[in-house]
């Protein structure tokens, strides 16, 4: 065997060695860049169980499919998941690693943190929600005054609960002092039209109209009504963030459209396949900026929301451990899709108080 | 010489030589002549048990196999929560569990929850238990009664107790009358069967011999009926009381603001799984203790009750 022949073995060798190698990165890399699918849950249903949602910039993201557009060219699929069983369920979901990004209110998104399951807030899906304490019709209640002692309902463990905490707080009523029962929003609705409870927190304009029940109080306190979340789990997170980053530029983009007013009646219509009315849309919205309630900004208004989401949870004993705050709310994602997509100062900062902050011009 | 084990006597040891195998086997084929067949072989068997340890032994024997099972299980659970084989959020260590329990038992917040549980089991244990045993005691004793109610009540004894909310609901409202109505049907089912079968099962021979004596009605049920139903209807009672504890975790999961049910449901959603298996121990164990008293009664009376022969 000459010398020559053994380099050009050798050569050959090394070369092969090289090219598998470099396949077996390329494979690595292409199971690291992308997911096969990419599973969202919403905490919640539309009426009767319905698989779809409304009222945020991720249920409206839902019903055009803009997040299918954003991943089909990469044959990414997405799955969506609404729970009946809400924030609750969504929790046991993730404990699973059943979920990779999820929409929850702040009670059981605190919940799950204080029994360390790890997520990063990424976005705001909407803020400035109202709803109403109301009551059978039949009912003498003027006053929430008038419902001491009686029978509420909410959904337990739901962010509700705390709105439900915060309304009594105000008026000075403590959660012995009423009988609080556990019920989702479909039976909420059945029982409150047979008179079985005496009052409960609804938004919904169609049971008034249907005579179903009667408004005794608006609740429109943006530190009362808690902004929605949005999250990515960090397992998912650590492993895409190139994901994570095109998901919120995506909805970043719902977001710009769900802000223009000339599309209100067309998001209106869009919630409405959830199974609530487009008139109690139009009611709710009636004298607001679809741009200030549509806001994804992860601003003063909604840290401060969250970490008196906190204090409150541990004050009304809803959870047993602490909840590290640092490093929670992860606002990069965000601050790059309003740069890319240019509309950096285009949805206005909330301070503490839930007041409008002066303009500073873009960031 | 050859010795050979008796067939299901290997437990205790026991060998004999082949002559007495043969006299064994012997006495055996006899026995479908005689009545008390091994008494020959038994008169042969060195004595199991000591006098006075009869009762103790036994019964600690059972209780010690008896425990096998939950302590492998345990043992499992251990093993689980070490390797994480769950998430901990969904199954918590034991020791959590225990701790919690601990917690829960000094704060008086789990007797707090299962007394509400309790009182709800016994007005339905009352209500249900009363309107089965006359139901029962009807269809026992009257032809024409069993005639009317009998095709009915075997039909409606069919729904299982959730094929009731519904209805239950719209008739009760979601209150207390709901919990207690609830499981009151689901009561009456095994009260009103196990006192028809009972009575059913009374020897003809007494109730002949009532009627030669010219008893009144009241005479029969009290003297020859019930006396003689009564281990029965406690079985009855105990297969009652099974189904109340069913039923009140199933109706306190449906709607409820106390109870252990509820706890159970609400730590749930609030992540406390830890709280859900104290809750899910408290029932099992009330139930246990339920079942045990009612055996024991029930054993006690079948001692007394008459016999036909």
């Amino acid at each position: 065997m000459g010398k020559h022949e053994n380099m050009t073995m050798k050569k050959t060798f090394t070369l092969t060695f090289a090219a598998l190698l470099a396949f077996g990165a390329t494979l690595t890399a292409s199971a690291q860049e992308n997911p096969k699918v990419i599973r969202v849950a919403v905490s919640g249903a539309g009426t009767g169980g319905k698989p779809a949602s409304s009222g945020s910039i991720l249920t409206t993201a839902h019903q055009r499919g803009d997040l299918e557009k954003e991943f089909a060219k990469d044959g990414i699929k997405v799955e969506w998941t609404f729970f009946v069983g809400a924030g609750p369920a969504t929790n046991e979901a993730l404990a699973l690693k059943k979920v990779d990004f999820a929409s929850q209110g702040d009670l059981p998104l605190i919940v799950a943190r204080s029994n360390g399951l790890r997520t990063r807030i990424i976005m705001k899906r909407q803020q400035f929600d109202k709803t109403y304490v109301v009551v059978p019709t039949s009912s003498p209640a003027r006053t929430i005054e008038d419902l001491k002692g009686k029978k509420w309902t909410v959904q337990k463990g739901t962010a509700t609960q705390l709105v439900l905490n915060r309304v009594l707080k105000k008026f000075g009523i403590k959660e012995e002092e009423i009988k609080l029962i556990d019920m989702n929003s479909d039976s909420q609705t059945a029982a409150l039209s047979t008179g079985d409870v005496d009052a409960a927190l609804s938004s919904s304009k169609d049971l008034v109209a249907r005579g179903l029940v009667r408004r005794i109080y608006l609740v429109d306190d943006p530190k009362v009504n808690p902004p929605g979340n949005l999250w990515v789990s960090e397992e998912f997170e650590a492993k895409y963030p190139q994901i994570v980053q095109r998901f919120v530029s995506a909805l970043v983009r719902t977001a710009a459209w769900s802000a223009d007013e000339k599309n209100r009646d067309e998001i209106f219509r869009l919630w409405a396949k959830s199974g609530t009315p487009y008139a109690d849309f139009k009611e709710d919205y009636k004298d607001t900026a679809l741009r200030d309630r549509q806001n994804p900004l992860l601003d003063e208004y909604y840290t401060t929301f969250i970490k008196n989401s906190i204090a409150e949870a541990k004050e009304f004993r809803f959870i047993r451990r602490d909840v590290p705050f640092e490093g929670w709310i992860e606002p990069k994602y965000l601050n790059t899709a309003l740069k890319e997509e240019k509309l950096e100062g285009f949805w206005d900062e909330f301070d503490g108080n839930a007041v409008r902050k002066k303009k500073s011009g873009a960031k | 010489m050859h010795r050979i084990p008796i067939f299901g006597m290997r437990g205790i040891g026991l060998k004999l030589s082949r002559t007495e195998y043969e006299v064994a086997v012997m006495s055996t084929l006899q026995s479908i002549e005689k009545p008390l067949s091994l008494e020959s072989v038994e008169a042969r068997l060195p004595p199991l048990h000591l006098p006075g340890q009869e009762n103790i032994l036994p019964a600690l024997r059972r209780l010690a196999i008896g425990m096998v099972f939950p302590l492998l299980l345990l043992a499992l659970w251990k093993v689980a929560t070490v390797h994480v084989w769950l998430p901990p959020q969904l199954l918590p260590d034991p020791a959590f569990v225990w701790e919690s329990l601990k917690e829960m038992a000094a704060s008086g917040e789990l007797l707090g929850q299962a007394l509400v549980s309790l009182k709800r089991v016994l007005w339905s244990m009352l209500l249900g238990g009363g309107s089965g045993l006359a139901l029962g005691f009807a269809m026992g004793l009257s032809p024409r009664a069993k005639a009317y109610l009998y095709p009915s009540f075997s039909l409606l004894s069919q729904f299982p107790v959730i094929g009731w909310s519904p209805l239950m609901i719209i008739f009760f409202g979601i209150d207390e009358a709901l919990k207690i109505a609830t499981i009151t049907v689901a009561v009456i089912v095994p009260f009103a069967v196990a006192t028809y079968k009972g009575i059913q099962n009374v020897p003809v021979k007494l109730m002949e011999v009532g009627r030669i004596y010219g008893f009144s009605f009241r005479q029969t049920l009290w003297h020859i009926a019930l006396p003689a139903a009564l281990p029965a209807i406690l079985g009855g009672v105990r297969q009652g009381g099974m189904q109340a504890w069913l039923a009140l975790v199933f109706v306190e999961l449906l709607a409820s603001s106390e109870g252990l049910g509820y706890l159970l449901v609400y730590s749930r959603n609030l992540m406390q799984l830890d709280v859900v298996m104290v809750c899910m121990a408290a029932i099992g164990l009330i139930g246990l203790l339920f079942d045990l008293a009612l055996t024991r009664l029930e054993q006690h009376f079948s001692r007394l009750s008459p016999k036909g022969y």
